[in-house]
């Protein structure tokens, strides 16, 4: 794991400063003269020699300091820790609202192979998949929140907001994200439910007079369970590190939006300590999604 | 039992009537505004960026500020200065009573610490920083500046709200400055960066007496609170406007004009006109150094169709050739004839004295404003079809932002900006500005207009130094543009203004 940071730490620190781009320059707006942009460079440090800001870099990184903003003026984490809750509440939410129209359909739809039922939840899931979440996150923004006014059309609230509050205006985006993911964690549970139900013990199970309902949840569900997991713990990384079009048109300010301005504003500390919480999520959740498959297959060993 | 309940009536009406009275003129109300983004800083001394003027505008002020009609007027001096019969000494009267947001009283000092500050740090200060003598509290409430030669822009630069000559108490003052603290109608309340930035009614301040007019006058400060929510993406701004989650909504898409008039919540106001796209020309280096080059590239545009592309709907441009729009005291018409010529031939013929051969013309531009993209694609075609060979280097604006700052990688680069009230204040006329336009004809009427003091000569003056830029091409306005912004339906007091402000703002 490790390693693994270190070399995150190195491609996050490199990759920032190969783009075009001078952060001096855009905080000063357009009628600032050239020379004044040097002089910001030089308080900002961002003259001194790319290797000595690396060493500057990880040498504080190690000590988890991942530096200073330059557009905030604030320690990374701290801007970091302040985007945390709602990126983290969103994907949450979202992988619930994924998860209660993905399994239920995509258990029925294995169940009812072939019927009906089972071709519209395919087609719809292609439809869910195949459609921006942009476009997904724009029509609900005009209709259920402008047109309807069901929700807020954008935000996290303001000074007077409390944390319960602020969850309304989650809602909507988590039932975007949520409805645009469902469709491949509905295709892999069909899939995976598809393959165990063909399996002997299923046969034997309703041999021997098992209901129906308990054949598919208790034995076939758990044995599918694996790829599941799988696949919603791929699922939450890349919404945790991915939302990064729903929290722009819903104006949530979280990692996403977060990691937009700072390319745009080349914010590269902010840019690089994004990368490196990612990074850090991805291997956490891959332990977790392990650490899974011991709860659902006792016979699983590491 | 009886006289227990009149008790109690009695208390709950001198209650009512003890709550009424305490509740001030104004009403209780919080204006919230959705704005492009977050200010960079909230010293307004060391950025350019209309964004941090806009918001910044609202907690510190300037000396002195524009009325709606572009004049200057006082706001923490008490009148206009008293001007030396030779322009050079400015004796600056100051308001009685100003209190900073730390509770301390403004006087002199701050003044004078302030403007050194604004000299040696701002980019506008810096420009004029050569011909100030010195800057000193000549009295508990006067300040005197002297300078080396007349500059009339100084009250202009002054006034400006865009690296503004604010003023701080003396004892923040320094190359940074951490906790901004200023005089102004409204003090910082909480910011939680990308979400919101409060600002509540500053209670010690003391207005103005005269009617309110423009950015001068009365501030009422009649909502409780002005927040400011960044939002990034403009369709996002339009949906909370028409949702009435906002009050007011800053730069929307032109696009959108028909959905915020068809709504009952929202009405859409138009700034018009707003500004100018521009294009920069590099004076410094490269295939634009040749004048006749220059020539040829004004006379290829075809300006009408540019701006339509841009735009897309005439409610929103106006091919206008003149550098300031009718109704400015700047308007003129010399040398309009080189506007818009839309002359392939004319272009060829003037390549051809030029002894061009083919070099690029590397077009600067970037699709973070599409209108500046989609006009230079226009363009391209119509300078191809004039002969020559065009290089479009389409990059994001940071990227645009510092390659600019190099005159080996541009031969133009596309801007815009708002119609500022003084000329002097577009950088663009400097020969020490990044693009560099100098020639000695440009350079003595630029001087005289700087030092001249008399409005209906420096009205000539600029008239001439129009036309020296048709002749030599120093830099092309394209044309004028409005400006879309949205605000609630029964929102009084907030005038369409390049830099919006709310302090008398009130809803219905």
């Amino acid at each position: 794991m490790g390693a693994v940071v270190l070399i995150v730490l190195t491609i996050a620190f490199f990759i920032v400063r190969l783009a075009p781009g001078d952060p001096a320059a855009l905080m000063l707006g357009p009628d600032a003269t050239p020379e004044d942009a040097v002089a910001l460079r030089e308080r900002l440090g961002l003259d001194r020699p790319i290797f000595v800001q690396y060493a500057t870099f990880i040498t504080g990184a190690v000590r988890g300091d991942l530096g200073q903003s330059i557009f905030f003026n604030q320690p990374v984490t701290q801007v970091l820790k302040a985007r945390a809750e709602p990126t983290v509440l969103l994907s949450l939410f979202s992988l619930i609202v994924a998860l209660l129209v993905a399994v239920p359909i995509g258990i029925y739809s294995a169940y009812r192979h072939g019927s009906f039922f089972d071709q519209a939840a395919i087609s719809t899931a292609m439809l869910a998949a195949s459609v921006p979440s942009f476009w997904t996150g724009l029509m609900a923004q005009r209709w259920l929140a402008t047109e309807y006014g069901w929700f807020p059309a954008s935000g996290y609230g303001g000074p007077d907001t409390v944390f319960l509050d602020r969850i309304e205006y989650l809602i909507l985006p988590s039932l975007v994200l949520g409805i645009v993911n469902s469709a491949l964690i509905l295709r892999f549970t069909r899939a995976s439910m598809l393959d165990v139900l063909g399996e002997d013990y299923i046969r034997t199970a309703r041999s021997k007079g098992m209901s129906e309902f308990r054949v598919v949840l208790r034995h076939a569900l758990r044995n599918a369970g694996i790829p599941i997991i799988t696949v919603v713990g791929l699922t939450f990384a890349l919404l945790v590190s991915g939302a990064v079009v729903t929290e722009r048109v819903f104006n949530i300010p979280g990692m996403g939006n977060l990691v937009v301005n700072a390319v745009l504003r080349r914010d590269y500390p902010v840019i690089q300590g994004t990368l490196i919480v990612v990074a850090n999520l991805y291997v956490i959740i891959n332990l977790i999604t392990d650490l899974l498959y011991l709860v659902v297959d006792k016979r699983v060993r590491f | 039992m009886r006289s227990k309940s009149t008790f109690l009536r009695g208390s709950a009406a001198l209650l009512l009537i003890a709550t009424l009275s305490a509740v001030p003129a104004y009403s209780q109300k919080v204006v919230t505004v959705a704005v492009v983004g977050e200010a960079d800083t909230f010293d307004p001394m060391v950025s350019t960026k209309d964004i941090v003027s806009q918001v910044t505008q609202h907690f510190v002020e300037t000396l002195y500020t524009f009325d709606g009609s572009w004049n200057v007027a006082p706001l923490l001096a008490a009148e206009m200065p008293d001007i030396s019969a030779g322009g050079t000494v400015y004796r600056i009267p100051l308001r009685e009573g100003i209190m900073f947001h730390d509770g301390s009283m403004m006087d002199s000092g701050d003044v004078a610490a302030s403007i050194m500050r604004w000299l040696e740090v701002a980019s506008r200060g810096k420009g004029i920083a050569d011909r100030v003598t010195s800057v000193e509290a000549t009295g508990p409430l006067e300040v005197t500046i002297t300078l080396s030669s007349p500059h009339s822009p100084l009250l202009s630069l002054l006034a400006f709200s865009n690296s503004a000559a604010v003023v701080y108490p003396e004892e923040i003052i320094g190359e940074t400055i951490d906790e901004v603290i200023g005089t102004g109608p409204y003090r910082i309340g909480e910011h939680v960066p990308d979400l919101y930035l409060q600002l509540l009614r500053f209670d010690g301040y003391v207005s103005r007496s005269e009617p309110s007019d423009g950015h001068a006058g009365a501030r009422k400060q009649i909502p409780d609170e002005i927040r400011f929510i960044p939002v990034a993406d403009p369709n996002t701004r339009v949906e909370g406007l028409v949702s009435g989650q906002f009050d007011f909504a800053d730069a929307l898409p032109a696009e959108s004009y028909s959905r915020i008039e068809g709504s009952d919540i929202a009405e859409p106001l138009l700034l018009q006109p707003f500004g100018w796209p521009v294009w920069a020309i590099n004076h410094k280096a490269g295939l634009l150094t040749d004048q006749k080059v220059r020539l040829a590239l004004q006379a290829a545009l075809p300006i009408d169709d540019m701006l339509f592309a841009a735009f897309g709907d005439e409610r929103f441009f106006l091919v206008d050739a003149p550098l300031f729009p009718s109704g400015w005291v700047w308007n003129n018409d010399a040398g309009v004839e080189y506007y818009n010529q839309n002359d392939p031939e004319a272009a060829r013929a003037l390549l051809d004295e030029a002894g061009y051969t083919g070099q690029p013309l590397r077009i600067l531009t970037s699709r973070q404003f599409e209108f500046h993209f989609k006009m230079a694609e226009v363009a391209r075609v119509a300078l191809e079809d004039a002969g020559f060979t065009v290089q479009m280097d389409v990059v994001d604006w940071a990227t645009l932002g510092q390659r600019r700052n190099d005159p080996a990688l541009f031969d133009l680069y596309i801007t815009h900006s708002p119609f500022l009230p003084e000329p002097a204040l577009t950088s663009l006329w400097s020969v020490t500005a990044r693009t560099g336009w100098g020639n000695p004809e440009k350079e003595a009427v630029l001087a005289e207009f700087t030092a001249e003091t008399d409005l209906a000569k420096r009205r000539e003056l600029f008239a001439e130094l129009q036309r020296m830029n048709f002749e030599d091409v120093g830099f092309i306005k394209i044309g004028g543009f409005n400006a879309l912004m949205g605000q609630r339906e029964g929102l009084a007091g907030v005038p369409a203004n390049p830099w919006p402000f709310f302090w008398n703002a009130s809803v219905m």
